[in-house]
């Protein structure tokens, strides 16, 4: 039996670290060797928008010691993924390739929603653990150095996730520039925090009953993971415990416990503050019991390695999640659930039937259907300028699995599906979109236009669409009694956008009952 | 009952004090007339080495404390200058002691057996001294250097621990002062040399009578007015200033060159030596009183080492052990195959040291090995380990090595094997910034057919061949893999990674070991508390840590059976009322050097059994990296336990710890003798020839054709 060695780097904003992964079949994932080391990036870039050169040099250092580590393994293939400190930089580009040209590793820079989807794909590679979790009502923290996301789950699927400005670095930023005191710096943190979780709790939570909370944080779960000692990977605690141990931080004079827990003295007010952020949302949404996974992003890089390479069976639909995110967007927006799902139909009907032409895969699939579920949230704020407002709330909200640029597909068909197609032309290009990107645009657009037009009504009649391919000609045939002039009339002047893309003439032909 | 504070400075010894106290158990075996004659002459030199290291280190030590005006007192209570005091007269008691052992007992006995030892050239015969002068002017004149003080020549700098000859001298034409002079005794030299013999008794003589005897040959224009060997111990603490040293190789280095000049503290002159030149002597090496010794013998005997050596008399001395095999490792066995069978235990020297070094080889040969890591701290001379490991990354397995620089008196050791392995393309970490490494460890990480397995050796004793026929030590082989987990991880750190979060079975000094070890000791006196059996045995070399005797001493309160096995140094004291009155320590002290640190802890009825490299010492609990493991195969277990139980049996070479802080031997009368080592050694000779029994039985059965029966 074959067996796959896999090497996880995250360039985190003040951690280097490398994660070593065994894939042997049977769906097992299995770590076998971690290291990381303290190279503080997020200073330099926060501060004067560069990482400097010395900080390179140590980055490079240990990345180059990486690499003999993973040649010893004899690893098969790595991932390397820099957050927020490269994600920041200005001169990330120069950065990233003086880093490739000298140590051989490429690392990708990954975007704010695409590292907390492999946050959440680290919880799930904890397999059976975080099934079970999930299955309950579940909400999941990930405390970061700038803000904080909170995902809220309802039976196995993601319902809404949101991003606050709360990050750890930030509050202390706020505490150390306001000069706050010791003794009443869990105060200040309860209300600098309360007043954004208020709003959430109005707007998102309402009164959503959660159990169980995720957490998933550099500072005060490896303290827990710690204390705890040897069972890895199952800390679930009942919240009355969490809240001793909060106690006992509290006490605990900082000189004291950073020689306890090996860590620096700075980052111990970090701990503090992260644990106060956890407690107030265990108290804001009264959960029952918290669960520290203790995952790092190397997981979830691991995890999404093997899923990619079908060396495990992912046991969460993450895709799932992201249309039900979509759902959800557009009942915020006070879209309509059925015409959504009947041009989702629609447009999957019309997608299917045309494989061989447009030559997409599944994912694009997903962006087509996510267009079609938000085709039309901008009319929430403007009837007349659907297609613009329908952009703009998309770009502004976070999809968590989908990359910046996916969303950006998305965003952009969804808007020249209501207003004038601007073509590629090299230089002047649409939205930083490359060529590939833009080809998916147009495809994608073309489809959604000629569904849009097959439900102009907003009636649904045509329900049993179906659709197939006769040389130059898509015929779609409807079962439907009802009168749909209206339909075919739309239908031909949206059918052009789709000639030109497809080069296939689009035929409508109604198929009445006997 | 009134609280009992049990850090309390009366229930401790202070450390130096114990240590002498071991020097004179190790004194009691050259003073035992039941030892051959020869072990004896070996006991001796050995008390000498120690108490040269003793004083280059320990009381050099105290020395720099009080030369900085620091008084902070110890665990007993006592300032350093209380110390230093109550050391100086201890100590020449000691050397006393030594003198009278080899003047009265050993001289004689050897003469009786045909080995005569002159004590000063004016006892040569007159063709000896023809012998001895011609042997001068061809082997020995032309390494000398002498030297001369006067105006225009400054006092020489005296190496440290070298044997030197100091001389008074005058101008020939008589006029003139007092002049003095002196001269180093080669160290290249043999320090006995035979005397021709008519067959009869074998005569022999030191190299220094011979140089005195001709010292007018060096000042050819001097008369000598008197000449004796004297000999000096310098100050040779070595503190590193880690954070200033930008390579800490060359800093180890340039210390080691400094170290031959440090400031002298003791000050070695034969018994007699003329006033005039003794005060010269003292007063250019600003010598203390109390800190110079008048010796009636010859200084530095360390040379019966040398004395042991000689051919024949081989009936005076112990017949050599040879370590025998390891029955779950015959030779040319495959011995990953054997471990993957199921954890080892080796007990050395009893049992051959080979397999560790086989382990290492195989897996340098080995082609599913990636990668071997290995933590050394004093290496042999010509070391197989050092061999195989280079032949491994030759090979291309991924090499890293921890080489401790800051081994005690062997970094110059220590920095050519580092030096050698880096050329062979070995990852060589020189130990880390303020710790010594003192943990022995070494993983080998093979690619097996459904992914990675380690193998693991973790040992009580150094990665020394030489060594491990002389000092007694266990060791476990597993692949385990929560055990592998955590020797990966201890490299990670090693090589300056941070710590995992958690650790599966190893506890690792400097993070938590100590607690560990409290925890456990009190997890014993809640359950006596709570009148559950509980029950401590530990056997280590040294007992110095305040918090955890502290806690043995209210464990003991408590009702918790402690029985504690230290060879050298223990501050603990027994017997005391509501403190200690549960607790027994014995110290073994036989041929081979008791090293091995094995700990017992009842745990109400299931019982668990630690090994490691630490002993109870402050220095081991926080200035080092030291790795305890549990060994948890019922066989294994039920094996260490035995080792415990045979040395607590021991009754020949045992002495237990009194009240009053003395060292007796247990009362023999109406017992069977019992010697754990003796024991031991026969034990493996039975285990290794039941194994080989077994394979010869094996091989030799012929299988009879049988009838076919319907």
């Amino acid at each position: 039996m074959s067996v796959k060695t896999f090497a996880a780097i995250a360039v985190g904003s003040y951690e280097l670290s490398m994660k070593i992964f065994e894939f042997s079949g049977k769906n097992r994932m299995h770590q076998i060797d971690m290291l990381g080391r303290r190279i503080d990036l997020g200073s330099d870039t926060y501060a004067y928008g560069k990482i400097s050169a010395e900080k390179v040099d140590e980055l490079c250092r240990t990345l180059k010691e990486f690499t003999e580590i993973m040649k010893a393994y004899k690893v098969d293939e790595y991932k390397a993924y820099g957050t927020s400190a490269i994600r920041e930089t200005e001169n990330a580009a120069i950065v990233l390739d003086q880093i490739a040209q000298r140590t051989g590793i490429r690392i990708e820079s990954l975007s704010n929603s695409e590292q907390h989807f492999l946050d959440y794909k680290s919880v799930a590679s904890k397999g059976e653990d975080y099934r079970k979790i999930i299955e309950d009502k579940t909400a999941i923290l990930e405390i970061g150095g700038g803000s904080i996301q909170i995902s809220l789950f309802d039976n196995d699927t993601l319902v809404s996730t949101q991003n606050l400005l709360l990050g750890v670095l930030r509050i202390q930023e706020y505490l150390n520039r306001f000069r706050v005191k010791r003794s009443n710096r869990e105060n200040f943190i309860t209300e600098m925090a309360m007043a954004q979780l208020d709003n959430y709790k109005k707007l998102y939570l309402k009164d959503r009953e959660i159990r169980n909370l995720i957490v998933i944080d550099d500072y005060f779960s490896p303290w827990v993971i710690k204390k705890a000692g040897g069972e890895q990977n199952r800390v679930v605690v009942a919240r009355e415990i969490f809240y001793k141990a909060l106690e006992q931080l509290r006490g605990e004079n900082p000189a004291r416990l950073s020689v306890a827990l090996d860590i620096p003295e700075e980052k111990v007010p970090l701990m503090f503050v992260s644990g106060v952020l956890i407690g107030l949302l265990a108290e804001l949404m009264d959960v029952k019991q918290i669960w520290m996974p203790g995952v790092t992003l190397c997981d979830g890089i691991a995890y999404e390695y093997a899923e990619k390479q079908k060396l495990l069976r992912g046991e969460h639909d993450f895709e799932r999640d992201i249309v039900a995110c979509a759902m959800n967007m557009n009942k915020r927006y006070m879209g309509s659930r059925k015409r959504a799902e009947a041009l989702e139909n629609i447009s999957v009907t019309i997608f299917n039937s045309l494989k061989k032409i447009h030559g997409l895969g599944s994912r694009e699939l997903l962006y087509l259907r996510l267009a079609s579920i938000l085709q039309e949230c901008g009319k929430f704020i403007s009837m007349m300028n659907i297609g613009e407002s329908s952009y703009q709330i998309v770009m502004a909200t976070e999809m968590i699995g989908l990359s910046h640029q996916e969303r950006e597909i998305v965003a952009n068909v969804v808007r020249f599906n209501h207003s004038k197609f601007i073509y590629y032309s090299g230089r002047n290009d649409v939205c930083g979109l490359d060529r590939e990107a833009y080809l998916t645009v147009a495809k994608l657009t073309a489809i959604l236009r000629l569904a849009n037009g097959l439900d102009r009504s907003h009636k649904q009649k045509l329900k049993g669409l179906k659709a197939s391919l006769k040389e130059s000609q898509l015929i779609l045939s409807a079962d439907t009694t009802e009168d749909i002039t209206l339909e075919k009339g739309f239908f031909e002047e949206r059918s052009e956008f789709f000639q030109e893309v497809f080069s296939i003439e689009p035929v409508l032909k109604q198929k009445k009952e006997i | 009952m009134g609280a009992i504070d049990f850090c309390n400075p009366k229930y401790y010894t202070n450390r130096e004090l114990s240590w002498i106290l071991f020097d004179r158990r190790v004194l009691g075996e050259a003073r035992d007339k039941n030892i051959p004659l020869f072990e004896r002459l070996k006991f001796l030199s050995i008390t000498a080495s120690n108490l040269d290291e003793f004083f280059m280190v320990r009381v050099a030590s105290l020395k720099d404390m009080v030369n900085a005006g620091y008084d902070k007192k110890d665990i007993a209570g006592m300032t350093p200058a209380e110390q230093l005091a109550a050391i100086d007269t201890a100590i020449h008691e000691l050397v006393d002691m030594q003198y009278s052992t080899w003047n009265r007992s050993l001289t004689p006995q050897l003469a009786k057996n045909g080995l005569l030892v002159i004590g000063g050239h004016e006892a040569l015969t007159e063709e000896e001294g023809v012998f001895v002068d011609r042997y001068f002017e061809e082997n020995v004149y032309p390494v000398l250097t002498p030297m001369a003080v006067d105006s225009s020549r400054p006092f020489p700098l005296i190496r440290n621990k070298s044997l030197n000859i100091a001389a008074l001298v005058r101008k020939k034409d008589g006029k003139g002062e007092l002049e003095f002079a002196m001269v180093q005794v080669p160290s290249v030299l043999s320090r006995i040399i035979q005397l021709p013999t008519d067959g009869k008794a074998r005569r022999v003589i030191l190299l220094e009578e011979i140089i005195e005897r001709n010292m007018n040959k060096l000042f050819l224009n001097y008369d000598i007015v008197c000449a004796h060997p004297f000999r000096i111990m310098r100050n040779a603490d070595l503190t590193i200033e880690e954070d200033e040293a930008e390579d800490l190789l060359k800093e180890i280095e340039k210390q080691l060159k400094k170290r031959q000049w440090g400031e002298a503290i003791r000050l070695e002159v034969e018994e007699g030596m003329d006033k005039k030149l003794l005060k010269i002597l003292r007063t250019e090496l600003h010598m203390e009183e109390q800190n110079i010794y008048e010796i009636n013998g010859p200084l530095d005997l360390t040379v019966l080492m040398k004395l042991y050596g000689l051919e024949g008399y081989e009936h005076l001395k112990t017949p050599k052990y040879i370590s025998q095999p390891v029955p779950e490792l015959p030779q040319g066995c495959d011995i990953f195959e054997r471990i993957r069978e199921g954890d080892i235990l080796l007990h050395h020297p009893y049992q051959t040291f080979e397999p560790v070094v086989d382990f290492i080889r195989q897996a340098a040969r080995d082609k599913e090995v990636l990668a071997i890591k290995q933590t050394l701290y004093r290496v042999s001379g010509n070391s197989p380990i050092i061999a195989a490991l280079a032949q491994a990354a030759e090979n291309g397995k991924q090499v890293t090595v921890l080489v401790e620089l800051k081994a005690r008196f062997d970094e110059e050791n220590n920095i050519v094997w580092a030096r050698m392995l880096e050329k062979a393309g070995c990852h060589v970490i020189y130990g880390l910034v303020g710790l010594k490494t003192h943990s022995k460890i070494t993983l080998v990480v093979r690619r097996e057919e459904d992914g990675i397995r380690r193998y693991v050796h973790l040992g009580t004793g150094n990665y020394n061949d030489a060594t491990a026929k002389l000092y007694t030590d266990v060791g476990l082989m597993t692949c385990s893999e929560d055990i592998g987990e955590d020797a990966t991880a201890v490299f990670n750190m090693l090589s300056g990674y941070s710590e995992p979060l958690v650790w599966n079975r190893l506890s690792v000094a400097p993070l938590w070991l100590k607690d560990k070890f409290l925890y456990l000791i009190d997890r014993e006196k809640k359950n006596a508390q709570e009148g559950r059996e509980a029950h401590i045995i530990a056997k280590m070399n040294s007992l110095c840590d305040r918090n955890v005797i502290a806690a043995l001493y209210e464990a003991s309160a408590a009702g918790v059976r402690i029985e504690l096995i230290v060879r050298g140094i223990c501050c603990l004291k027994t017997g005391i009322k509501g403190v200690s009155e549960n607790i027994t320590v014995r110290s073994i002290v036989d041929n081979f050097l008791e090293h091995s640190r094995i700990f017992y802890f009842e745990n109400g009825g299931n019982y668990e059994i630690y090994c490691g490299s630490a002993d109870w010492m402050p220095r081991n609990l926080e200035r080092r990296v030291e790795i305890l493991f549990p060994v948890n195969s019922p066989g294994l277990k039920e094996e260490l336990l035995h080792i415990l139980e045979c040395q607590l049996k021991d009754n020949v070479k045992a002495s237990e710890l009194k009240p009053d802080g003395t060292y007796v031997k247990p009362d023999k009368r109406g017992r069977s003798l019992f010697q754990s080592q003796e024991f031991f050694c026969q034990e493996a000779i039975r285990k290794a020839k039941a194994a080989s029994d077994e394979i010869a039985a094996v091989s030799r059965t012929f299988i009879p054709a049988q009838h076919a029966e319907e």
